[in-house]
């Protein structure tokens, strides 16, 4: 088990070195000098020399990877190019917000997903499972620009039941106030895609044969549902949230943009929007290297909840 | 090689052996017939090849083309009935605003409200104080275009020269218009064909080069194994450990030029990963199955195996792979083009039409948003549904698993 | 076929049954056309059919486990079970005779146990809703009928998880689930087929033993008559949903009425008698009967000319472990024989034994890790892939699954003519068509066939086609990898008849790999065992099951199925 963990630690590498030669390449290479990007944004040129100086633009492409992998190690990227903010400042302090509004919408989006799912692979084939997996497909192909809009428009502005926008100290009150809006479009656009997911998850096992075995025993419907089906399905079912777990963290950028929460995603659209590449390059790198890491601990909890799989 | 799949593939019975016989169907022939016997299936099918149709049509000019003209009076609200009024206005400066004076009035006290601030804070690259201008209602085509809208530079010039051309003779303006007007009177209807155009095509040629470096780096990485399987494998874990958006953004941060090019390659580039996790895992099984052992020991060469043996068989795991991508890039760009990251300014697409309604929307102009919305929402499930049938069409065993 | 006359009254009565299938919306298929037969009570019935019998939809509709959205059950069907038609219950009274008065066992226990629960938590399961047992009691019962069904340390094995437990375990689990509750009645479908020659062995002893134990009653389904010789008491044949013969099975073993379930006794090779032709089910069913029944002669000779010469073979496979380390597995250790010209070489072994490997390593589709195979004088394990090309087509092999094996997407004609063409064999493609059509002929199958899909085909057909892919490379080895063993009985003869003109015709020598001993008897010169990856024993087959040397070969041949005669004679 420890010597798998060390040799899964060991492999990390190399992708995490790829991850870094692929940003250095997308920024340093394709984005070519930052006075070209910066020209008319930064009208100050003793400011753009020392940014220049600072990249090592004037140097060899291995200087430039060299500093580049120090800031990475040193969790060091200098300050933003648009407001001066330390880069480590502004990814400490977004995280926060963030977490706010996913944490409660993905434990919420899951169980909810998973109940409904449940029920409707339980009604198999009947006019009630059609009809949702209807409903799902046509919800899904409403852009989540279309719900943030209206919801913000209905909810928010013409009904007034939640604040149109905003984001205060108080934990509470962020909650419960200015995050319940953006968690209930959350929910609005992720129960659909993770119902029919889960559905198909829980017909997968429902064909299986120790369901049959399960039947000639004298189990009940709702038992084998419950307990036989859901302890197998659960499997593929975390497989899959620890694999979205770090592009969750974005996967809402659009909700913090509409709503003004500060959050990392719409951090990544101010900085795209700013061509602030510091702030980019710092989010983009460390989440894939947490990515990397979730993977590894995707592995582990494979290896947790099934006892079929032998990690060597 | 070549000749030798065309000789194959041709060997039919030669004039000598005179039996009587049909050829059977094949399994693409089989698979086409469950296709058309599944109702839900073939009318999703007539309607993606109709806005396809469509995108092509638009594409080659025939219809749509004068989009971008000044059809209607300013916010000229939807009518299927023709209640066609026609104002007759001149047509340069006093476009936006003057047209239509319960309209500015309504657009000017909502710039003031709450939901109008939260906007101009969204808009990113404008300073704050450029909201609070607005009060002394300054002249229109500047101060308010550049309050609610990013692209408002650009279109102005787009509309300056497009004035300085219709200045010269009066146009007509109607008071309705099927789909409504937006915010300069232009047809809706139009902006949403010209729209579909971008979006479809986008769709599709991003889907297809993802598709295709999917197909090709998974069938190599799961066919040779080894080393190569190694490197291809690195290679993929590096692209999929950046969250699918942030790549995107990140390389649409970096590229100065926009583009509908610029577009497609940024999704063809990113979006090959899920293809590719699905064909390695698809050759790895194939290799390894009995009909591609027997064609090793007949002495097929690997070229033949990969290509004439093993590709046919998982070939429709490629289409439907395919067919998913495409809508999932019809929304990405929708989300792209939206934030501005998308198709330069002077292409309308159905991301830039929802950026302009969410303005709309505050005033009550509501059309817009329905328009691009509806268009997109048919489209999209039906190229779901006939994925399902489609899938459920080629691979029998797994019907009823996923969608409705 | 009206109601059998079976002693007493008896346990279960299955009265006029009748499914059938909606295919869709239009057609249905009849899997079950009116059947009736009785279970006695304290007695063994073994079903038996082929595939497409219906055997085993009979059994599932007697515990109302067939699915609901696609199956019919005529009306007028009857389950007659303790004077209650099961056919009739609710579902709530069904769950109570399930698992406590009817239990059942299937035929893949690996995919049967539900993975994530350990066995004990599994057997608690049953304990708990029929029994009323609960905590430490449940678990104390638990681990005594684990004992009882032969599980060593059932302390220890109680808390593992199925995956962790050998096949044969796996099954005993199984069994343990469904006897847990002292049920009258057991079904067990198949419950061999998927375990090793030495495990179905045990599991029939098993089985056999809680029988007259418990004084329950079995229904035992299988395809392999040979099988339930030793334990059934009646038996009942099975053909197309319909009843071909039942009765006492001395009664049926002994004097069989109908014409297939003679041929059903006789299809099967069996280990006294080798006649020049198996007879084959149209024999009796159209025929005047078995023709060809002349004893042929097998066996090599010091003398035979040898066609290939195989030395210290050896395979490894590697996986990884640890931080840094590689563990290898051998797969093949040290193999070396050699095969005469026109003659058969049996090769046979369980599970693991290195047997498949063998195969696919001579025919270079694995890499041999050491070892020599000398072949008209040179080693083709050391050529290089060009140098090997030209001595491709000349060892050819046919795989065990008829239905995997022939590419989906190619007709019975590309399938034939594509080997010709990359080995340029035939000088126009109207030769090779010529040549494709002549070999259809040959393998017995219609002209026609050479413009279908292998899905038109049934699995004897497809291995026909998979014979006469190999003969238009004109070999002269085949390997023939388990190729009979994924048909029914009858097409099994079938192929093995075709198997044998063949070599008669052109002198073909064949490796012949297979689990199955009687087969492997049948059909070959020589027979090698092996176990672990290592020759076990290599005789003539006539002498290696008169007098097998070694004990593990010994209790390989003790393990196989003696059928009637043979389990009577041990008597």
């Amino acid at each position: 088990m420890s010597a798998y963990i060390i040799r899964r630690l060991w492999q990390m590498l190399p992708t995490m070195l790829g991850v870094v030669l692929l940003v250095f390449f997308i920024f340093n290479w394709v984005g070519g000098d930052p006075a070209y990007v910066l020209a008319g944004k930064i009208s100050n040129q003793e400011q753009i020399d020392n940014i220049r100086r600072q990249l090592g633009v004037d140097q060899p492409y291995w200087v430039q990877l060299g500093i580049f992998l120090k800031q990475i190690v040193t969790a060091d990227f200098g300050a933003s190019w648009s407001t001066n903010e330390r880069v480590s400042h502004i990814l400490l302090t977004r995280l926060g917000p963030s977490l706010t509004v996913l944490v409660p919408l993905t434990i919420l989006a899951t169980l909810i997903s998973i109940g409904l799912a449940l029920a409707v692979a339980y009604v198999r084939g009947s006019f009630t499972d059609r009809m949702v997996m209807i409903v799902c497909t046509v919800g899904l192909s409403i852009s989540i620009l279309v719900y943030i809009i209206v919801f913000q428009y209905v909810f928010a502005y013409k009904l007034g039941w939640f604040p149109v926008q905003g984001w205060g100290d108080s934990f509470i009150q962020n909650l419960f106030v200015y995050a319940s809006l953006p968690i209930l479009i959350g929910l609005v656009v992720s129960i659909a895609p993770n119902l029919r997911l889960y559905r198909t998850f829980f017909l997968d096992e429902i064909n299986q044969d120790y369901v049959r075995t399960a039947r000639a025993k004298g189990v009940s419907e709702n038992r084998i549902m419950w307990i036989h089906v859901l302890r197998n399905a659960s499997i593929p079912i975390i497989t899959f949230l620890m694999a979205e777990l770090p592009g969750l963290l974005l996967g809402s950028f659009l909700i913090e943009r509409f709503f003004s929460i500060p959050g990392i995603g719409r951090e990544v659209i101010l900085a795209v929007e700013r061509s602030d590449f510091p702030v980019i390059k710092a989010i983009t790198v460390y989440v894939a290297f947490a990515t990397i890491a979730t993977n590894l601990l995707a592995d582990l909890t494979y290896k947790a909840v099934d006892p079929r799989v032998q990690l060597k | 090689m070549a000749t030798d799949l065309a000789a194959l593939r041709g060997t039919r019975a030669p004039t000598a052996r005179e039996i009587p016989h049909t050829v059977s169907p094949g399994l693409w022939t089989l698979a086409w017939r469950r296709l058309r016997s599944d109702t839900v299936g073939m009318v999703s099918l007539v309607i993606v090849a109709a806005f396809i149709l469509m995108m092509i049509l638009s594409g080659a000019g025939l219809i749509a083309s004068d989009w971008n003209r000044e059809v209607g009076v300013n916010y000229a609200p939807p009518t299927f009935l023709g209640e066609e009024a026609t104002a007759t206005a001149p047509a340069s400066i006093t476009l936006p605003g003057a047209g239509n004076a319960a309209g500015a009035t309504q657009y000017k006290s909502n710039i003031v409200d709450p939901i109008g601030d939260v906007i101009e804070a969204l808009k990113a690259g404008k300073t704050p104080g450029e909201a609070a201008s607005t009060g002394t209602l300054p002249p229109p085509e500047t101060a308010e275009e550049k309050s609610v809208d990013p692209l408002a530079e650009v279109m102005a010039d787009i509309r300056k020269s497009e004035a300085s051309k219709a200045a010269a003779k009066p146009v007509e303006r109607k008071a309705t218009l099927p789909f409504g007007g937006d915010k300069w009177g232009r047809d809706v209807l139009k902006k949403t064909i010209k729209g579909s155009e971008t979006s479809i095509f986008v769709g599709l040629a991003a889907a297809t080069l993802a598709t295709f470096l999917g197909t090709v780096f998974g069938a190599i990485a799961g066919y040779f194994g080894k080393w190569v399987d190694d490197a291809f494998n690195w290679f993929y874990s590096v692209f999929s450990s950046i969250p699918y958006l942030l790549l995107i953004l990140a390389v649409a941060a970096v590229l100065q030029q926009k583009g509908i090019f610029t577009v497609i390659l940024i999704l063809g580039l990113t979006g090959w990963t899920g293809v590719f996790r699905l064909m390695r895992a698809e050759y790895l099984k194939h290799k390894s199955r009995e009909y591609v052992q027997a064609a090793d020991a007949i002495g097929a060469s690997n070229a033949r195996r990969m290509f004439l043996h093993i590709f046919p068989n998982v070939s429709h795991v490629v289409l439907v792979q395919l067919s998913i991508l495409v809508v999932g890039f019809i929304k990405a760009e929708v989300i792209l083009s939206f934030l501005g990251f998308g198709v330069p300014v002077d292409v309308v697409s159905w991301g830039s039409m929802l950026n302009e309604a969410q303005n709309e929307l505050i005033l009550g102009k509501w059309w817009q948003l329905v328009a691009a919305t509806t268009a997109m929402a048919i489209l999209v499930t039906a190229f779901s549904l006939f994925t399902d049938a489609l899938r459920d069409a080629l691979d029998p065993k797994l019907k009823g698993r996923a969608g409705a | 076929m009206n109601s059998p006359k079976f002693a007493g009254d008896p346990l279960v009565a299955v009265r006029n049954l009748r499914v059938s299938f909606r295919l869709d919306r239009q057609t249905t298929f009849d899997a079950v056309k009116g059947i009736s037969f009785d279970i006695p009570r304290n007695s063994t019935v073994a079903l038996v059919g082929e595939s497409g019998s219906g055997k085993s939809v009979t059994s599932l509709a007697m515990l109302g486990l067939l699915p609901p959205e696609n199956s019919i059950i005529d009306p007028a069907s009857e389950i007659l079970f303790g004077g209650r038609n099961i056919l009739g219950l609710s579902m709530g009274e069904l769950r109570k005779l399930r698992g406590a008065e009817i239990s059942m066992i299937f035929q893949e226990p690996m995919t049967s146990l539900n993975p994530v629960f350990t066995v004990g938590w599994q057997l608690e399961e049953v304990l708990r809703l029929h029994v009323g047992l609960s905590g430490k009691a449940a678990r104390k019962r638990s681990v005594e009928v684990l004992r009882e069904v032969g599980i060593p340390e059932p302390e220890r094995r109680i808390d593992a998880y199925p995956s962790q437990l050998s096949g044969g375990q796996q099954q005993r689990v199984m069994i343990a689930m469904a006897i847990a509750c002292e049920p009258q009645l057991l079904i067990a479908d198949e419950p061999t087929t998927a375990l090793d020659v030495t495990i179905q062995k045990q599991i029939l002893d098993l089985i056999a033993d809680l029988q007259k134990r418990r004084q329950m009653s079995v229904l035992f389904i299988t395809h392999d008559l040979a099988v339930v010789g030793e334990i059934a008491d009646y038996v009942v044949v099975m053909r197309n949903g319909e009843i071909r013969e039942q009765g006492p099975a001395k009664d049926v073993f002994e004097h069989p009425k109908d014409t297939y379930t003679k041929a059903l006794l006789r299809c099967r090779p069996q280990l006294e008698r080798r006649p020049a032709r198996l007879p084959v089910i149209d024999d009796y069913m159209h025929g005047s009967g078995p023709k060809h029944t002349e004893e042929r002669r097998r066996g090599v000779a010091p003398g035979d000319a040898i066609v290939l010469d195989v030395k210290n073979l050896g395979k490894s496979f590697y996986s990884r472990e640890g931080l840094f380390g590689k563990r290898e597995f051998k797969a093949v250790k040290d193999v070396s024989f050699r095969l005469p010209k026109g003659k058969t070489l049996g090769l046979v072994g369980e599970s693991g034994s290195g047997k498949t490997t063998v195969g696919l390593t001579l025919m270079r589709l694995h890499e041999a890790t050491t070892g020599e195979a000398y072949f008209e004088g040179k080693d083709l394990l050391s050529m290089s892939p060009k140098e090997f090309m030209a001595y491709k087509r000349r060892i050819q092999i046919i795989f065990q699954n008829p239905y995997a094996s022939l590419n989906p997407r190619f007709t019975v004609g590309q399938i034939l003519v594509e080997p010709m063409q990359i080995h340029g064999i035939g000088d126009s493609a109207q030769a090779r068509t010529d040549m494709a059509f002549e070999l259809l002929d040959k393998v017995g199958l219609p002209e026609v066939s050479f413009y279908k899909y292998p899905h038109e085909f049934s699995g004897g057909q497809r291995q026909r086609i998979a014979i006469a892919r190999c003969l238009t490379m004109r070999p002269d080895i085949l390997i023939c990898d388990e190729s009979v063993s994924a048909l029914d009985v009858s097409v099994q003869a079938q192929v093995l008849n075709l198997l044998q003109d063949l070599q008669d015709e052109y002198g073909l020598s064949y490796i012949f790999i297979s689990h199955d001993l009687a087969v492997v008897k049948y059909i070959s010169d020589e027979v090698m065992v092996m176990n672990e990856g290592e020759i076990v024993e290599i005789a003539n087959s006539d002498e290696i099951y008169r007098d097998p040397k070694k004990p593990y070969t010994k209790r390989l041949l003790a393990s196989i199925p003696k059928g009637w005669q043979g389990a009577r004679a041990a008597d």
